[in-house]
């Protein structure tokens, strides 16, 4: 059934890129890549944000027609000008951003532009779409329903299903552009079986991801492209992470989780029984000035539904929330922030940023009222704040006023961040921060919230990914099915004990 | 300071300023040519006073697509304009009618403006408080606002007080009143969205909705706000245009809408909210009155007109997609 059972047998390469380049107007995004990517091989590609990545792995995807170079699949040269020809070579690419249609059922977007059709042509199967999207989940191992509408499902299914789509088609090729970054440690297990499969099966897997763990864990072969080139290649396991990270950035990082530890002052934000019906039950916890508190837990577990409430987005049904001794009552973003709680929401393209505002009206849009006298805005002192809140969160813009949509993953956040920061907050939320943006930025921003605290900032660090909590906290705390599961020092806390306290395995 | 890929992140937008430039100000274009070559064919329209009548014929949509475009900004639409404007100015018609007193004349100025006012904030209440798809809340009210008017007088008012005529046909330093009150809105909503907190509100609303609520923003009272002050243009709208013909009529004003969206997206305002300017919607409701005047000219007949300006319109949008799309 599998085509590309016989494929695993043939020598050479599925796709040999000679020479791959596609400029955007005077920019190289690509330049002149050679890459071999073999069946039944797993092969990592790294770099930061604007390295060139996602746009290679479109150049192979169709997305775009006026690349240049060349591109062999099973030794036959190819011109890949349309999505829809590079799947019929057998190409498929699971792309960063959902792009499933909330409207259908996971089988409908499975089978999304090759629907199988009934007797009478033009009419579609839905029992068919059904039974070939069972197959698939099967395969995969989703104990999903097909027939489920999509906007039912949180975002780490959408992802999986996602994947499946991918795999849906049987591809030769399956490319995974940041495939786990919604995902939690159970579901990335999953997608590392699904892949392992696939790799015994035959297909060439071509995976893209910030994680190196990840990448260490999954991959026979790593390339790191940066600038635009391709920097080194090899197997695996003659790889370290340092390296990875050297070839990367093209210089030494120094570290990523620069965290100063100092003394922490008296007690900022107290919250007590804090609950909202169906979201979370009985949240107590208290954070200290120059406090970094960092709330783990899977996705679902109410994390993210804690910081609605503290931020007045979803407010608390019961419970108490105290900053600075004053007890304060948030039915909205309005109240929190006139109260001095700040909030960075985990999808800053959802809820962030406003895309075509330029950078400097981002970032002043929460502080306003500062900026204006009688409803006018002092441009003067808007631009002298911007400029100094860009170079203290090391924002690189061309310039303020360009729209903030045309900024990197890593710039873009630190916008938002600095949006939070300039109402003068004195607690501030941080839902996953760091969510898909590279190395560099990432270990910028970690500097950027030490020093926050050590400002006296109380700070809520929410963040799915250990080593970022391990790394950036005074104190854990786990959340589990709404509740706290668990509370552990700086000291006490390891990867391990997190895991285990979010999936109810320790008490 | 900065890295290659940080040049790489921006570098869509450095290669072809021409674009840019083009997507800004090509509008303007568009109008110098519209002029240039309506100028080179007929003579009688290169003349101040055939451009004094222009703006004057534009006035009323133009003061209408001011407000409408705060509604477009906030990915909001106002359809009721025309209907609105029927009702506000047989108000004023039925006191302007009266013999001439300090109260009949103020309220036949003030009262298109206070209805004007109150028209547009039950729309405002209903969108943004009730919560109803602004599209449909206005084409509820476009159709209840007429209704209410044609039952109320169905007979056209004539005989409107002299002094009445000042607001329509009076003339200052030369210029005709319409166009000086056009001029001061636009000005006055130019300062607005640019230069004012409210404004930036309002662009932040369009752009994400989510994201302004997030930061802090009064969403539902901004989005209210560019309801009253759509309410506002259609009132003064009203009274400048009741008062140009002297008369008021309950079937004024249909097809209104349609005008001040047109002029407001050949502008380049975004349907989808957060782009959108005062300048380029005025430009817009002057580009379709440079056409409408030299086709007029020309002896084109209306129909085919109509079928032109309709061409201009999608040309125009499809233009402003196409441009900003080679930036990305």
């Amino acid at each position: 059934m599998r085509v590309a059972l016989a494929v695993a047998d043939r020598p050479g390469p599925v796709v040999r890129l000679r020479g791959v380049s596609k400029s955007f107007g005077g920019t190289h995004a690509v330049d002149g890549v050679d890459i071999d990517l073999l069946a039944g091989e797993v092969h990592g590609l790294i770099g930061e944000n604007g390295a060139g990545k996602s746009t290679l792995m479109r150049i192979l995807a169709g997305c775009f027609a006026d690349y240049d170079g060349s591109i062999a699949i099973d030794g036959a040269a190819v011109r890949l000008g349309s999505p829809a020809q590079a799947r019929q070579h057998g190409v498929a690419l699971v792309h960063q951003e959902l792009s499933l249609i909330p409207e259908l059922t996971v089988a409908e977007n499975i089978a999304l532009g090759r629907e199988p059709a009934a007797r009478l042509p033009i009419f579609l199967s839905h029992a068919k779409t059904n039974e070939q999207a069972r197959c698939v989940l099967v395969e995969c191992g989703l104990a999903l329903d097909p027939t489920q509408k999509v906007d039912r499902l949180g975002i780490a299914e959408r992802q999986l299903v996602e994947i499946a789509k991918g795999i849906a088609g049987n591809p030769r090729v399956l490319i995974l552009d940041e495939p786990t970054s919604s995902l939690t440690v159970r579901e990335t297990g999953l997608l590392f079986r699904i892949i392992e499969r696939l790799r015994v099966h035959g297909t060439a897997v071509v995976y893209i991801s910030h994680k190196l763990d990840e990448v260490f864990a999954v991959t026979q072969t790593i390339t790191v492209l940066r600038d635009g080139r391709k920097v080194a290649s090899g197997p695996t396991s003659g790889w370290t992470e340092a390296r990875l990270v050297q070839a990367m950035v093209g210089r030494d990082l120094g570290s990523l989780f620069p965290r100063s530890f100092a003394a922490l002052g008296p007690v900022r934000l107290a919250v007590r029984n804090l609950g909202r019906a169906g979201a979370f039950e009985d949240i107590s916890f208290s954070i200290r000035a120059g406090e970094i508190l960092g709330l783990y837990g899977i996705i679902g577990a109410g994390r993210s539904e804690v910081a609605h409430a503290l931020a007045g987005l979803a407010p608390a049904d019961r419970g108490q929330i105290e900053l600075d001794g004053t007890h304060l009552r948030i039915r909205s973003p309005m109240q929190a922030l006139a109260a001095g709680i700040a909030f960075t929401p985990e999808d800053r393209h959802a809820s962030g940023l406003v895309p075509m505002l330029s950078v400097r009206e981002n970032i002043v849009l929460s502080a306003l009222p500062r900026f204006s006298r009688a409803g006018l805005i002092d441009r003067a002192a808007e631009h002298a704040a911007v400029r100094q809140f860009l170079s203290a969160l090391m924002v690189r813009a061309a310039s303020f006023r360009q729209e903030v949509s045309s900024l990197s993953g890593g710039n873009q956040q630190k916008v938002v961040i600095g949006r939070a920061l300039m109402p003068r907050p004195r607690a501030l939320i941080l839902d996953e921060p760091t969510r898909g943006i590279d190395v560099v930025a990432k270990a910028e921003l970690h500097g950027s919230i030490d020093r926050l605290a050590r400002e006296g900032l109380a700070v809520l660090l929410i963040s799915s990914e250990t080593l970022e909590i391990l790394g950036m906290s005074d104190r854990i705390l786990v959340m589990r099915e709404g509740r706290l599961a668990g509370e552990l020092t700086r000291t006490e806390a390891s990867e391990e004990r997190l895991v285990a306290l979010a999936a109810g395995a320790e008490q | 300071m900065i890295r290659q890929d940080d040049l790489r992140a921006r570098s869509p937008s450095l290669p072809l300023p021409s674009a840019a430039v083009l997507r800004d100000y090509g509008i303007y274009l568009a109008l110098l040519a519209l002029i240039a070559f309506f100028s080179a064919r007929i003579p009688e329209f290169r003349t101040w006073d055939n451009a004094l009548l222009i703006v004057l014929q534009v006035s009323v949509i133009g003061i209408i697509a001011i407000g409408m475009t705060f509604t477009i900004i906030t990915a909001g639409i106002d359809l009721s304009v025309g209907s609105l404007l029927a009702v506000a100015g047989i108000m004023s018609g039925l006191f302007a009618q009266r013999p001439e007193t300090p109260l009949t004349a103020t309220l036949a100025f003030t009262v298109p403006i206070l209805l004007g006012l109150l028209g547009g904030a039950v729309n405002g209440a209903i969108v943004a408080f009730a919560g109803v798809n602004p599209l449909i809340a206005t084409l509820g009210s476009l159709t209840a606002y007429r209704g209410f008017i044609v039952w109320f007088r169905v007979n056209p008012i004539y005989g409107l007080q002299p002094y009445y005529g000042v607001v329509g046909q009076g003339q200052v330093f030369g210029l005709p009143m319409p166009v000086l009150i056009l001029v001061l809105l636009a000005i006055a909503g130019w300062v607005i969205l640019s230069f004012t907190r409210f404004g930036r509100y309002v662009y932040a609303v369009g752009g994400n909705r989510e994201a302004a609520r997030a930061a802090g923003i009064n969403v539902a009272l901004v989005t209210f706000a560019v309801y009253v002050i759509s309410g506002f243009c259609v009132g003064v709208a009203a009274l400048v245009f009741t008062s140009r013909l002297m008369a008021a009529q309950a079937i004024s004003g249909q097809g209104f809408e349609l005008q001040a969206i047109a002029a407001a997206v050949i502008g380049g305002a975004s349907l989808f909210g957060g782009r959108g300017r005062i300048s380029n919607t005025i430009v817009g409701a002057l580009i379709m009155g440079v056409l409408f005047n030299g086709f007029v000219m020309l002896d084109v007949p209306q129909p085919i007109q109509q079928m032109f300006i309709g061409v201009i319109i999608v040309f125009a949008v499809w233009l402003d997609a196409a441009l900003r799309r080679r930036r990305h």
